[in-house]
């Protein structure tokens, strides 16, 4: 094993929560083979624990090989300092997002920010579309709602231009073409 | 004041007819004195003469003198009582129509004063009344001038909550609307642009967080 190699998080381990389940995973690794050191041989060993997908990844990704004890024990330690020291943002959206979508935002936070960083996925459902990020410290609201909120003054000076002089606002080729249907609809045949 | 000319002018009368009765009667006393004084020569001159008195002026004839004295007396008392009455209807002519004079010169002042005091009533009627109208304008100017003001607040108190809460409903209600009909994957874009823009904000924080 190199001597100071660097960990790579694979855009698959996105929460805390995988971090966790990794560690979990590699120790039991771990224990299955410090079982079979310990038991004589002819003895009926202990089942070898499914490797689960994510696991795959972050071990072709630091390119490493389990059987051996080093390795293990490298990847239990970065992953025990990944889940202590990597800086975890909270990003809400108004759906939940599908897998792919958040392992691109993952990646360009990853590229872009940190490249330890970690995401948890939250819901709220007003925001209407675009995310909401929340740091320790700081919330970027990046939603539709907010896009909104930052255009209410020209909304209002919209709004004013119909109430003072309802000529002067141009309305979109489609809305005047939606206004005279109904008309054309109720007129008589 | 009739009466008493009348009376001053009997006693005028009486006070005449006395003093000639006295001018009549004197010589008689004194020769009567200067008889007993120079002698019985003239007692005797004095007796005759009284004699010759006593035949001239006998009784008849100071009768007859009575009754012309009396009805000399009589026209002049009458005479006088007709000038009186004369007098008497002149001055009451006269007071009458000094009356009617003064009457109507004091019921002319005190019409025009009576006039005078009407037109200071009506004139401080007026003022008053223009006083009251002035100020019943200035209230209603003032009153208006309010009115404007507060219905000038209320009308942009509610034009912006209509402007706050029409915003808040049109943003809600495209929310509604639009939100579940963005895909996630064309908010893709938007989302990493956002982050794009927020970038460095999003650097600091983790950098200074971490």
């Amino acid at each position: 094993m190199e001597p100071n190699r660097q960990f790579v998080v694979p855009v698959s381990v996105v929460s805390p929560t995988d971090v966790a389940r990794l560690k979990r995973e590699i120790e039991s690794v771990d224990e299955f083979f410090r079982q079979s050191e310990i038991r004589a041989g002819g003895e009926p060993s202990a089942h070898m624990p499914q490797m689960s997908k994510l696991m795959d990844q972050l071990i072709a990704a630091n390119q490493l090989n389990l059987l051996q004890e080093e390795d293990r024990q490298w990847i239990v330690d970065s992953l025990v300092q990944l889940d202590a020291s990597a800086p975890v943002l909270h990003i809400s959206f108004s759906v939940d997002p599908p897998g792919s979508h958040v392992r691109k935002i993952v990646s360009w936070l990853r590229e872009n920010v940190d490249p330890g960083v970690l995401v948890t996925v939250g819901l709220q459902p007003n925001i209407g579309a675009g995310c909401v990020v929340r740091t320790t410290n700081k919330i970027f609201d990046m939603s539709l709602r907010e896009f909104f909120a930052s255009k209410r003054s020209f909304f209002v000076k919209k709004l004013h231009d119909a109430i003072s002089d309802p000529d002067s606002v141009e309305l979109p080729a489609n809305a005047q073409v939606q206004q005279e249907q109904p008309a054309q609809q109720g007129a008589p045949a | 004041m009739s009466l008493g000319l009348l009376l001053a002018v009997l006693l005028v009368i009486a006070g005449g007819t006395g003093v000639a009765l006295w001018f009549i009667l004197r010589p008689q006393s004194s020769a009567h004195k200067a008889k007993h004084s120079t002698g019985n020569k003239i007692d005797d001159l004095t007796e005759q003469a009284k004699e010759d008195v006593e035949h001239i002026f006998n009784d008849e004839f100071r009768e007859e003198l009575r009754n012309r004295g009396r009805l000399h007396f009589e026209k002049i008392i009458g005479e006088n009582a007709m000038f009186l009455q004369q007098d008497l209807r002149l001055t009451t002519s006269q007071l009458n129509e000094f009356m009617k004079n003064e009457i109507t010169s004091v019921l002319k002042e005190e019409f025009s004063k009576y006039e005078e005091s009407i037109n200071d009533a009506k004139q401080l009627a007026i003022d008053s009344i223009q006083k009251t109208q002035s100020t019943i304008e200035q209230q209603r100017e003032l009153l208006t001038q309010q009115l404007n003001k507060q219905l000038t607040s209320e009308k942009e108190k509610s034009l912006e909550r209509f402007e706050s809460h029409m915003a808040d409903i049109v943003n809600h209600y495209v929310l509604e609307a639009v939100g579940e009909q963005i895909d996630m994957s064309e908010q893709l874009d938007f989302i990493l642009a956002q982050m794009e823009r927020n970038k460095e904000a999003i650097m600091k924080d983790v950098k200074d967080g971490a």
